[in-house]
C-alpha cells in the first residue's frame, strides 16, 4: 500500500517537472529570443580551437572621398556567431588602424546584439550614438552603413540589420535616415 | 452616401473606432448604396475630404474650432484615414485641380537643431531662411500655393511634416537641409530622393496587396490589417519614385550650374521624412555645415538667395518636362 502511494506521488512529481519545463519552454514565443538559441546551425557546429583567429572586414568612411573603405582585421574566432558579431562591432567602435575616420561619437558603446533566425541582426547602441551624433544626411549614412555592411559582409547568416538605441527603436540618428526598418547592406557605397 | 455598381466588391470594416473627436462610426446599407454615419463628439467643427490613389483611400479631415484642442486635432488629422475600394468619382483628383500646391519643409527646428558648424551656425536656422526665400520666389513667379511645414523655430515631428504635405494635397514636396560629414573637406550640394530597398518580404506583401485586395480584407484579422495599412501609408512615396528622381535631377543640375559647385550628383537614401509623402518629393542638402568655408557662405543672404533661385529653377524645369508629357 505504502509503496503504491510513493509510486503515485513519484509519477505525479515527474509529471509536474515535465509540465513546468514545457511551460517555460513554450512561453517565449512573443519575446525576442536571446541570441544563443538562434545561432545558425552550420556556424555552431564549426568547432574552433581556442586561440584560433579569423579575418574580418570593417567599413570606415575616409577623408579622401564620400565612400566607405574596407579595412581587414584579425580577431579571435568564437564558436558563437553572436560573439563574433559583437567583437566586429567593438572593433568598428574602436576605430580604424589605417587612418580612416570613425563614424561614431567616441562615447558610443555596444549594449547588446542578437540575431534572429530570420537573419535580422539587432544591434543596440548606447544613447551617445544619437545624442552626440553630427546629424546630417551624409554623416548618418556613413554611420548606418558602416555598421550594416560590416555585419552583413562578414556573416552570411546576417541578411538585414536593425539598429536600436538605448534598448529601443528610434526614428533616426539625427533627423534624416530612418531607423524604423531593417537595413540591407549597400555595397555601392564602398570604394572599389 | 456612396453609390456603388452591382459588380463592385465592397467590404465594410466593422471594427471599433477609438478617437477623441469621433464618437462612433457606423455603416448602413441601402439597395445600391452604403451610408457612413460619423458621430462627432463636439458641436463646433468643420470638415474636408479628399481621396488618394494607390491604395484607394478616402481621407476625412475633421477640425475642431477650439484653440485648446487644436494641437490634438492636428495630430489626429494625419491618422483618420479610411480605406475603401472604389474612389468616389466626384472627388477632385490631383491632376484635375488647377492650382498646385508646393510644400516646403525647412529641416529641423526647436530643440532639434540639426547639424552645427564650428562657428555655431545651426542647420535649423539656415533651412528656415532658405525656405522663406524659396517660398517668396515661387509665389512671385508661379500661381502656386506654397505651404511650409514650419514658419517658426519650433519642433515638428517627421511624421507631422509628412502629414502636413498629405493633408494639403501637396503636388510637390521639397525638404531643405544643410549637410554634415565626418570629412572636413566634403562640400557641394546634394539632392536626394527616397531609396526604399523593400526587403523581399515587404515586396511580396505589396505585390500580394496589389493583386488581392478584396481577398485580403476578408482573410486578414484586425491586428494584421492595421499593420499592413500602416506599411502602405509608410510607403506612399514608392509610387512616385520616378518623378521624384526627375525632380531631384532637375534641381541638382541647377544647383551645380548656379553655384559652380562640384557635382555630387543625385543620391538615394531612406529618409524618414520622404517615405510617407504622396507626391514627388526630394530632400536638398544645400551645402556642408561641417565644411568651414561652406558654413560661412551658408550664413550669407547672397548664398541663400542663390540656392533658393536654383531650387526654383530646377522646379520650373521639372514642371516644363511634365507639361509636355
Amino acid at each position: 500500500m505504502e509503496t503504491k502511494r510513493v509510486l503515485i506521488l513519484g509519477v505525479l512529481f515527474i509529471l509536474l517537472v515535465v509540465l513546468v519545463v514545457l511551460f517555460f519552454r513554450s512561453g517565449g514565443e512573443e519575446r525576442i529570443r536571446p541570441s544563443a538559441e538562434v545561432v545558425s546551425p552550420e556556424l555552431e557546429s564549426l568547432s574552433k580551437k581556442p586561440g584560433e583567429t579569423r579575418k574580418i572586414v570593417l567599413f570606415f568612411p575616409s577623408e579622401e572621398d564620400s565612400l566607405l573603405h574596407k579595412e581587414e582585421r584579425e580577431m579571435l574566432a568564437d564558436a558563437s556567431l553572436v560573439q563574433e558579431a559583437k567583437q566586429t562591432i567593438e572593433e568598428l567602435l574602436n576605430g580604424s588602424k589605417n587612418g580612416y575616420l570613425s563614424p561614431f561619437p567616441p562615447e558610443t558603446k555596444l549594449r547588446e546584439l542578437f540575431v534572429t533566425k530570420e537573419g535580422v541582426a539587432y544591434v543596440d547602441f548606447s544613447r551617445e550614438i544619437q545624442e552626440k551624433h553630427l546629424s546630417g544626411s551624409s554623416s548618418e549614412m556613413a554611420t548606418v552603413f558602416s555598421i550594416v555592411n560590416s555585419l552583413a559582409y562578414n556573416f552570411n547568416s546576417v541578411k538585414k540589420v536593425f539598429i536600436l538605441i538605448d534598448g529601443g527603436e528610434k526614428e533616426t540618428l539625427g533627423g534624416h535616415i530612418s531607423l524604423l526598418r531593417p537595413f540591407l547592406p549597400q555595397y555601392d557605397l564602398v570604394a572599389k | 452616401m456612396v453609390r456603388i455598381g452591382p459588380n463592385v466588391p465592397f467590404r465594410i470594416q466593422r471594427r471599433a473606432f477609438k478617437s477623441r473627436v469621433i464618437q462612433s462610426m457606423t455603416w448602413s446599407r441601402g439597395k445600391d448604396y452604403y451610408l457612413l454615419n460619423i458621430r462627432i463628439k463636439h458641436s463646433n467643427f468643420s470638415y474636408d475630404y479628399f481621396s488618394l490613389n494607390n491604395p484607394h483611400k478616402l481621407v476625412i479631415d475633421i477640425s475642431l474650432h477650439d484653440e485648446k484642442n487644436s494641437k490634438e486635432d492636428k495630430i489626429l488629422k494625419g491618422k483618420e484615414v479610411l480605406r475603401k475600394e472604389e474612389p468616389r468619382k466626384e472627388f477632385p483628383s490631383r491632376s484635375s485641380r488647377e492650382i498646385k500646391t508646393v510644400v516646403i519643409d525647412p529641416g529641423h527646428g526647436g530643440l532639434e537643431i540639426g547639424a552645427k558648424g564650428k562657428f555655431g551656425t545651426a542647420e535649423k536656422d539656415i533651412t528656415l531662411d532658405i525656405s522663406f526665400k524659396l517660398k517668396a520666389i515661387i509665389e512671385r513667379n508661379l500661381a502656386f500655393r506654397v505651404v511650409m511645414t514650419r514658419e517658426k523655430d519650433i519642433d515638428i515631428s517627421l511624421d507631422n511634416r509628412t502629414a502636413i504635405a498629405n493633408n494639403n494635397r501637396a503636388d510637390l514636396f521639397i525638404s531643405v537641409h544643410a549637410n554634415s560629414s565626418y570629412r572636413k573637406e566634403a562640400s557641394g550640394p546634394e539632392t536626394f530622393f527616397l531609396s526604399q530597398k523593400a526587403t523581399d518580404e515587404e515586396a511580396r506583401r505589396l505585390a500580394y496587396l496589389e493583386n488581392n485586395s478584396a481577398e485580403l480584407e476578408e482573410g486578414i484579422d484586425r491586428e494584421n490589417e492595421e499593420e499592413i495599412q500602416m506599411i502602405l501609408w509608410d510607403m506612399a512615396q514608392a509610387s512616385y519614385l520616378r518623378q521624384s528622381s526627375q525632380l531631384a535631377e532637375s534641381i541638382q543640375k541647377e544647383l551645380n550650374l548656379l553655384l559652380g559647385t562640384t557635382d555630387r550628383g543625385i543620391k538615394q537614401a531612406p529618409f524618414k521624412v520622404l517615405a510617407g509623402v504622396a507626391c514627388p518629393a526630394v530632400l536638398v542638402e544645400v551645402a556642408f555645415l561641417s565644411n568651414a568655408d561652406e558654413e560661412k557662405k551658408l550664413g550669407t543672404e547672397e548664398f541663400q538667395s542663390n540656392v533658393a533661385q536654383a531650387v526654383f529653377q530646377g522646379l520650373v524645369n521639372y514642371l516644363k518636362l511634365h507639361s509636355q508629357e
